[in-house]
C-alpha cells in the first residue's frame, strides 16, 4: 500500500470552515480523505500553520516552498514523489494512488463545476 | 463568609474586570494561609495586579509572599504563554523555510484562539501536575473576566470530546495538533474542574441588575457543563449608613437593594456573601485582612472636600460625530461598561437632530430593548444575536457545502462547525452586512465584549486577505470591511471604560490590539463616573478622588479625545434619561 502525504497551506482547520467563505474544495477533500482512509488508504496531512517542521524536514517539500511559494500549496506526495501540486486530488485520484479497487461513484464533474460556483 | 467555609483544593474567582476578583482572591489567600494552610495564588488575568496588591514583583515563577507564612503566588500572562507556544512551533523552522512562509505561519498563530489555548495549557499543568502543586492545600485562581473564563472552562470539555473522537487531523481547535500528546492531562484537568469535592467556583459581581443577570447566565452555562459547586459574592455594596448622607448615595443604595431583591432565580439557591464598599483602596496586607470583616474600619481615610473635575461631556463628542453626516460609530469595551446604553444614547441624540441612524447591537446580554422604549422617526433598531447567527451559519454551511458529502463527510463537517471559531465567523458575517449601510447614514453599534471583538477583527483581516487574493491582489479598487474600519473618515471607534484601574488597563489593551490591526480609536468615554457627579457622602467622595487619577491617565496617556459621563441617580432607561447622559444636569 502506498503512502499519500498531503502538505496543506496554513489552514485553521482541515475542512476550512473557519474561512469567511467556506472553501468547497477543502470540504470535499476532507470527506474524500475520510472515505479513502475508511477503505484502507494510508494518508497523512500536514498543516503548514501547525506542523511546519514536517515541511522543513522533507527536502522535496522544502525546495517546492522555496521555488513556488506557499501560494502553490497544496502539494501531494505519493511514496515520497510529487504526484500533484496546486489543487486537491479528486476521489478517483486518491483511489488510484492508494490502489482502492472499489468503484468510485458520483465523482464525475457534472457541468462546469461541482459546487455550482461557476462565477 | 460562606465562600471560605470548608474550601476544597481549587478555588476559582470569576467575574467582570473591576468587580474585585483580584482583591477577593488575595484576601482569601491571606485568610487561608493565616489559618495555617499552604496556599498558592495564581493570577491568569492578563491585567494582573496581584504583585501591586502585595507590593512585590511576582511574575511567571512561584514567589513567596513576604509577611504571610505559607502563601506563594504566580502570575500567568496568556499573551506570553501564546508567544512561547508560537516560538515552539515556529522556532525550529526559522531560517529553514522561506521567510515569507515563516511570517505567514506566525500570523496564523497570532489569533485569539492561540492565546486561549496556550493559557489553558499552562492552567492544566497547575490542575494536574502534583510535582508542582502537591505541597499546597489550596490553589486559588484569580481568573480572567467572565466571557474568557467561560470559554477557558468550556474548552476542556470540547477538547476531550474531540480528542476521544480521534478524528485526527486538524480542526479549529487550532494548535491542538501540537498539544494532543497530553490528552490524559487535559482529561484529568476537566475531571478536577467538574469534581465538587475538588473545585469551588466563586462568582463575583456588583449589586447591579445587568451584572447580576450576566452572572446568572455564567452560572447556568457553567452548571450545564458540570461545575455545580458555585458560590456568589456581591462585592462593594454601599452600606445603609451612607445612603442618608446625600441624594446620589441614597439613589445608589436604593438601586443596589432593588437589584439584590430582584436577584435572578438561578442565583437564589447559591450561598451568597455581601461585602461592603470599603473606604480604602485594597493595597497591602492590612487592607486585605479588613476586606472580609464587617467590623468598622480602622483605616478610615475620607476626603472632606468635594472633587473638582473639568472634563468634556458626551455632548461634545456627539457634536463632532454629527458634523460628518454619516458613518460607522462603534462602541468597544468589556462587557458591563455600558456600551449598549451609550450606543443607544448617541443614536437617539443623532436621530433627535434629524439625522438617519441605524442602531444595532451584538451584545449577548441583549438588554438594548430594556434601555430603549421610545422610538424616533429617523431611528431604526436591530439586533445581532450571536446564538441565532451561529445556528443560521451552521445550517447554511451544512445545507450548501455539506450537501454533496456522504454521511461520513457530513459528520466531519458537522464536528468542525461545533468549534468555538464558528460563532465568531457567524457574528462577523452579520456585522459586515450591517456596516455597508454606513455610506448613507449613521450606523451605531455596540459590539460584544473584547474577546469577541478581537476575533471579529481577526476574521475581518482574514476576509481582507481572502478578497485581495481572489482579486489578484494588486488592484485595490474594492472595499473590504477591514478597510472601512481602518478609514477614520468612515469609522469612529469609541472605547468605553470605567474610571477604575482594571477597566482602564483592559481598555488600553483593547486600544493596543486595535492599533495592531491598523485601527486608531477616535475617542474614549469614561462611563458612570462618580467624580463627574456631585456627592457629599464620604465613601463616594473617596471613590471620586480615586477616579481622578484614572481619568487623568485616560486624558493624558490613552485617548485622542475623551468624554466623562456621570453616574446618574436613576438607571438610564428610556429616552429622557438617555438624554441626560448626553447633557447631564449639574
Amino acid at each position: 500500500m502506498k503512502t499519500i502525504q498531503v502538505y496543506d497551506p496554513a489552514l485553521c482547520c482541515g475542512t476550512g470552515v473557519c474561512g469567511v467563505e467556506v472553501d468547497q474544495a477543502l470540504v470535499s477533500f476532507a470527506a474524500d480523505v475520510e472515505w479513502a482512509k475508511g477503505n484502507g488508504a494510508r494518508i497523512e496531512r500536514f498543516n503548514l500553520a501547525q506542523q511546519p517542521l514536517a515541511f522543513a524536514d522533507n527536502a522535496r517539500v522544502r525546495e517546492f516552498l522555496e521555488h513556488s511559494g506557499q501560494e502553490a500549496l497544496p502539494l501531494i506526495l505519493v511514496d515520497g514523489a510529487v504526484a500533484l501540486a496546486g489543487r486537491y486530488p479528486r476521489r478517483a485520484e486518491l483511489a488510484r494512488w492508494a490502489g482502492i479497487a472499489q468503484p468510485v461513484a458520483e465523482d464525475k464533474p457534472s457541468g462546469c463545476c461541482s459546487g455550482g460556483r461557476c462565477g | 463568609m460562606y465562600f471560605l467555609e470548608g474550601p476544597p483544593r481549587f478555588l476559582f474567582f470569576t467575574g467582570k474586570g473591576g468587580v474585585g476578583k483580584t482583591s477577593l482572591s488575595c484576601a482569601a489567600a491571606v485568610h487561608l494561609a493565616e489559618q495555617g494552610r499552604r496556599v498558592l495564588l495564581v493570577s491568569t488575568d492578563p491585567a494582573s495586579n496581584v504583585g501591586q496588591v502585595f507590593g512585590q514583583t511576582i511574575g511567571h515563577t512561584v514567589t513567596p509572599i513576604s509577611g504571610v507564612q505559607g502563601l506563594d503566588a504566580l502570575e500567568i500572562d496568556p499573551q506570553a504563554a501564546a508567544e512561547v507556544y508560537r516560538q515552539r512551533i515556529v522556532g525550529p523552522v526559522r531560517g529553514v523555510l522561506p521567510e515569507g512562509v515563516v511570517a505567514g505561519i506566525e500570523e496564523q498563530l497570532s489569533g485569539a484562539c492561540t492565546t486561549e489555548i496556550a493559557a489553558f495549557d499552562e492552567f492544566t499543568a497547575l490542575l494536574t501536575d502534583s510535582a508542582l502543586t502537591g505541597r499546597y492545600q489550596h490553589i486559588i485562581f484569580d481568573t480572567a473576566p467572565t466571557g474568557h473564563t467561560i470559554r477557558l472552562l468550556q474548552l476542556p470539555g470540547a477538547w476531550s470530546g474531540f480528542l476521544e473522537a480521534g478524528k485526527g487531523d486538524a480542526s479549529c481547535l487550532g494548535p491542538l495538533a501540537g498539544l494532543a500528546k497530553q490528552r490524559t492531562q487535559y482529561k484529568a484537568a476537566v475531571e478536577a474542574l467538574a469534581d465538587p469535592l475538588l473545585t469551588r467556583l466563586v462568582l463575583v459581581a456588583r449589586a447591579q441588575r445587568a451584572a447580576l443577570r450576566e452572572v446568572a447566565r455564567t452560572q447556568e452555562e457553567l452548571a450545564a457543563i458540570g461545575f455545580t459547586q458555585q458560590y456568589l459574592v456581591i462585592n462593594g455594596v454601599l452600606p445603609p449608613a451612607e445612603a442618608a448622607r446625600d441624594p446620589l448615595a441614597g439613589a445608589v443604595f436604593q438601586r443596589e437593594q432593588a437589584a439584590l431583591d430582584a436577584i435572578p432565580e438561578g442565583l437564589k439557591a447559591r450561598p451568597c456573601d455581601h461585602i461592603e464598599l470599603k473606604p480604602f483602596n485594597l493595597m497591602g496586607l492590612d487592607t486585605l485582612r479588613q476586606m472580609l470583616t464587617d467590623a468598622p474600619s480602622t483605616l478610615e481615610v475620607s476626603p472632606d472636600s468635594p472633587v473638582a473635575l473639568d472634563a468634556p461631556r458626551l455632548a461634545d463628542l456627539v457634536d463632532d460625530i454629527a458634523a460628518d453626516g454619516c458613518g460607522l460609530v462603534m462602541l468597544m469595551g468589556k462587557g458591563g461598561v455600558g456600551k449598549t446604553t451609550l450606543a443607544a444614547a448617541i443614536a437617539m441624540e443623532l436621530a433627535r437632530r434629524g439625522l438617519p441612524v441605524h442602531l444595532t447591537t451584538s451584545d449577548p446580554a441583549a438588554h438594548l430593548t430594556d434601555t430603549l422604549d421610545a422610538s424616533l422617526e429617523c431611528l431604526t433598531v436591530s439586533r445581532i444575536d450571536p446564538q441565532v447567527e451561529t445556528a443560521r451559519y451552521r445550517q447554511h454551511v451544512l445545507e450548501t457545502k455539506g450537501k454533496p458529502l456522504d454521511a461520513q463527510g457530513r459528520a466531519l463537517l458537522d464536528e468542525d462547525l461545533q468549534s468555538p471559531c464558528t460563532e465568531e465567523i457567524a457574528v462577523f458575517q452579520a456585522f459586515s452586512r450591517v456596516i455597508r449601510e454606513a455610506g448613507q447614514k449613521f450606523v451605531v453599534m455596540d459590539t460584544a465584549p473584547t474577546g469577541h471583538t478581537l476575533l471579529l477583527l481577526d476574521a475581518t483581516g482574514a476576509y481582507h486577505r481572502e478578497v485581495a487574493r481572489r482579486m489578484g491582489n494588486t488592484d485595490m479598487s474594492f472595499t473590504t470591511p477591514m478597510m472601512q474600519l481602518q478609514d477614520p473618515k468612515r469609522t469612529k471607534v469609541l472605547i468605553v471604560t470605567l474610571a477604575e484601574t482594571t477597566p482602564v488597563l483592559e481598555a488600553a489593551h483593547l486600544q493596543a490590539d486595535l492599533r495592531r490591526a491598523g485601527i486608531e480609536p477616535w475617542a474614549w468615554i469614561i462611563n458612570t463616573s462618580v467624580a463627574a457627579a456631585s456627592v457629599r457622602s464620604p465613601l463616594l467622595r473617596q471613590r471620586a478622588a480615586s477616579e481622578l487619577q484614572e481619568i487623568q491617565a485616560v486624558a493624558h496617556h490613552h485617548a485622542n479625545r475623551y468624554a466623562v459621563v456621570p453616574l446618574l441617580k436613576e438607571e438610564p432607561i428610556g429616552a429622557e434619561r438617555l438624554h441626560a447622559l448626553i447633557y447631564p444636569r449639574t
